[in-house]
């Protein structure tokens, strides 16, 4: 079982800090959540954490031991810059990087093999990258990633520019390689997928950590502030409450309404003076739990 | 060498000359070349030809126009070549020549005797230049042999006087290279000029392949996913030899190629040649030519030989390796072109150091270049073969060899890993030091 540290990781390029004292612990056989906005520092993170940069203050270890070269050969990367090698063939490709993570030519024919054909790719492996569609590419590079049967999977916006078909494959070979005990780090600017995908989140902005636990815990740290009713009749007091700005309407029909809760306004007091009135048939009363796009949005502009 | 630069360097020699552009320039250039030295060869015999037949085919009737009386005679008869010399007057020769009777006439003034006139031909072609030379020599002669003959002075002392005194050499060497052909300095300045011109034109050719084959992983983005493998000294180390290599064994072949052309040369000369002309260059061996250009080959030890393929391979990594770190900094190979040049600069200020060395191999210009290790390579083999060099030197410029090689690729990997932080920014200087320092 494998897990990933970073303690008081700290990375300066001349004058700009990029990432400043970050720590946050990725488990095997859960999926990390690596998040923050444009130039947050995530990608140099990740960038130490494969070893391609050092820190400058701080420690990286993978099951307990500092990374270094050795933690390269069990690590995938899919890196959000990523390129093949024009003219070579796909099945060479794939057989060099394999070779460069020290995967016997047996072994790397045989899992090259294996993840062509799951990826529907097998008839493409005498093709030269450039005869690919950029989706196509992109699920080779994914490959790449997985040759070396690697403990640490690294994946930056790994759906960027596939099909939903592709993606959904992708997304399945994701979820089985965390059933399977790997250590999965996952970074996007897409939240839904966040939500969907990650059990732990780590969330990145102006190079220091901005929030950072489960996505269950976090989610919590967030008030309900959002309720959404659904009705027939008619519920005079709220006007009245907005009025006061005790609350907001986000939204408004003959169905109901989904409204914003202010720190002065209590939900319960609510559903109390709705049982209150006479002819109302009240259908829904849901306390909505923030979404990952909310709190990005919120703690980012926070920070930012 | 780790294992995985091990893996580049076969990646990149077996993709490159498994590529069809390997094989067709590998194939066509030696073409191109044999195509050049054919015509060459043809234009070279063609005029050989010439020279020996244009005495039969290209005869001149020239007339001599005399006011000194003497000379005109003694010319005519003194001639003995392939042009019919006749005696006219000054009245009747442009008229004839301009009748097609004779080809021009030449004009021997009264003062032509004395030195105070020159004698003048007129023609209607002003460009035969082979009869005006012809002519002049014979002019010349005659009038030596006329005053010779007006001073009366001795036919022996005559003889003498038309000899022409050559000044050989000879070099003084100490004990250990005092069994060497004294004549072979012009033998050195073949080894010399051969390893520069080889390792010149090499670095002509691989530069380029070195400037793509550094820029590859990036044009292409796949370097992050690289580097996440392996550290970028190993992957420009084994990108420079498994280019090298590839460049080696292009070189390789072009020059068993050449040798088999050259083979193949007399039967194809037999064909455009008459036959006489080949008995001559059938019965003249290499040696034998050589010496007709003055030129002996010095006795190519073994030790020479070794220290030749040494610093060779060693002059053409390490500028392999200052190729690489331009190739790191520049985003698109038109940029390279203008860096040529400057690169090539040591190597070129080595060849003019050539000479002097020659003449003075322990000098301290002799010893500097062949110590600093972009300039080394060349002075050094001529110091080893023209004479003796301390070991300490010798052992001293190797090891700077290697270590600059070393040093090359070290700072070339700084500046790729800082130039994986760059995509599409304007590398600069200040840039690439801060990238390099916080690396």
């Amino acid at each position: 079982m494998s897990s990933l540290s970073l303690e008081g990781v700290t990375k300066r390029f001349g004058k700009v800090t990029a990432a400043e004292n970050i720590s946050f612990e990725a488990k095997s056989g859960r999926i990390l959540g690596l998040l923050g906005p444009n130039g947050a520092g995530k990608t140099t993170t990740i960038r130490m954490i494969a070893n391609i940069f050092n820190p400058d203050e701080g420690v990286i270890t993978l099951d307990e031991r500092v990374v270094g070269p050795w933690s390269q050969a069990k690590m995938g990367y899919l890196p959000e810059e990523r390129g093949l090698y024009k003219k070579l063939k796909i099945n060479s490709q794939l057989r060099y990087l394999a070779a460069l993570k020290g995967v016997s030519p047996e072994e790397s024919r045989r899992r090259i093999k294996y993840w062509m054909d799951r990826l529907g790719l097998n008839e493409w492996g005498g093709r030269k990258a450039q005869e690919l569609s950029k989706g196509m590419q992109q699920k080779v590079q994914f490959i790449a990633a997985l040759l070396a049967d690697p403990e640490l999977i690294i994946l930056d916006e790994p759906f960027s520019g596939l099909d939903p078909v592709n993606s959904e494959v992708l997304r399945e070979i994701v979820v089985e390689l965390k059933q399977a005990g790997r250590t999965i780090l996952f970074a996007s600017h897409r939240m839904e997928q966040v939500e969907q995908l990650c059990d732990d989140i780590c969330l990145i902005a102006n190079g220091r950590l901005a929030l950072s636990g489960s996505l269950k815990q976090i989610k919590q740290q967030f008030t309900r502030d959002k309720l959404v009713l659904e009705y027939v009749g008619e519920i005079p007091f709220l006007d009245l409450m907005e009025k006061a700005g005790e609350l907001k309407f986000l939204e408004r029909n003959e169905d109901g309404c989904i409204l914003h809760l202010t720190d002065q306004c209590n939900p319960q007091m609510i559903l109390n003076r709705l049982t209150s009135i006479p002819n109302l048939e009240l259908y829904r009363f849901e306390l909505l739990q923030p979404s990952m796009n909310e709190i990005f949005i919120q703690t980012v502009g926070e920070k930012g | 060498m780790s294992r995985k630069s091990l893996v580049i360097i076969r990646s990149e020699f077996v993709r490159r000359v498994t590529s069809k552009m390997f094989v067709l320039t590998t194939l066509l250039a030696p073409a191109l070349f044999m195509g050049f030295m054919a015509i060459t060869i043809w234009i070279s015999v063609s005029s050989i030809e010439d020279s020996i037949f244009s005495s039969d085919q290209r005869s001149h009737r020239i007339a001599i126009v005399d006011d000194t009386g003497t000379l005109g005679t003694q010319i005519i008869a003194e001639y003995s070549g392939a042009h019919t010399l006749v005696q006219t007057d000054l009245t009747s020769a442009p008229a004839e020549v301009l009748a097609g009777n004779l080809d021009g006439y030449v004009y021997l003034p009264e003062g032509v005797l004395s030195g105070a006139a020159d004698p003048v031909l007129h023609a209607i072609d002003e460009h035969e230049f082979q009869l005006q030379i012809e002519l002049q020599d014979l002019i010349d002669q005659s009038l030596k042999n006329n005053l010779l003959s007006q001073q009366k002075v001795d036919p022996e002392i005559r003889k003498l006087l038309s000899r022409s005194v050559r000044l050989g050499t000879e070099i003084i060497a100490s004990e250990a290279s005092a069994d060497e052909d004294p004549e072979s300095e012009e033998g050195y300045f073949l080894i010399a000029g051969v390893l520069s011109m080889i390792m010149y034109i090499a670095m002509i050719f691989y530069g380029t392949l070195i400037f793509y084959g550094t820029m590859e992983e990036r044009t292409t983005r796949v370097v992050e996913l690289i580097v996440s493998s392996v550290r970028p000294f190993e992957l420009l180390l084994g990108k420079i030899l498994g280019i090298g290599l590839v460049g080696l064994v292009q070189m390789a072949v072009w020059i068993m190629m050449v040798i088999g052309g050259l083979v193949l040369v007399g039967p194809v000369m037999s064909l455009i040649l008459d036959p006489g002309i080949v008995d001559l260059f059938e019965q003249a061996n290499d040696q034998e030519l050589l010496s007709a250009a003055s030129i002996s080959l010095p006795g190519i030890s073994v030790e020479l030989f070794i220290w030749f393929l040494f610093y060779f391979l060693g002059g053409y990594l390490l500028y392999g390796g200052l190729f690489a770190i331009v190739g790191t900094m520049i985003d698109s190979p038109q940029e390279s072109q203008t860096l040529m040049l400057p690169l090539m600069m040591p190597m070129i200020i080595s060849l003019v150091c050539v000479s002097p060395i020659m003449m003075n191999p322990q000098s301290s210009l002799a010893v500097a270049v062949s110590l600093i290790p972009f300039t080394s390579p060349v002075p050094m083999i001529v110091r080893i073969a023209v004479g003796e060099v301390p070991l300490w030197q010798l052992i001293l410029s190797a090891g700077l060899l290697i270590a600059a090689f070393w040093g090359s690729i070290w700072f070339s990997a700084r500046i790729y890993r800082a130039s994986i932080l760059m995509y599409g920014k304007k590398v600069s200087l200040k840039r690439i030091l801060t990238f390099c320092y916080s690396g």
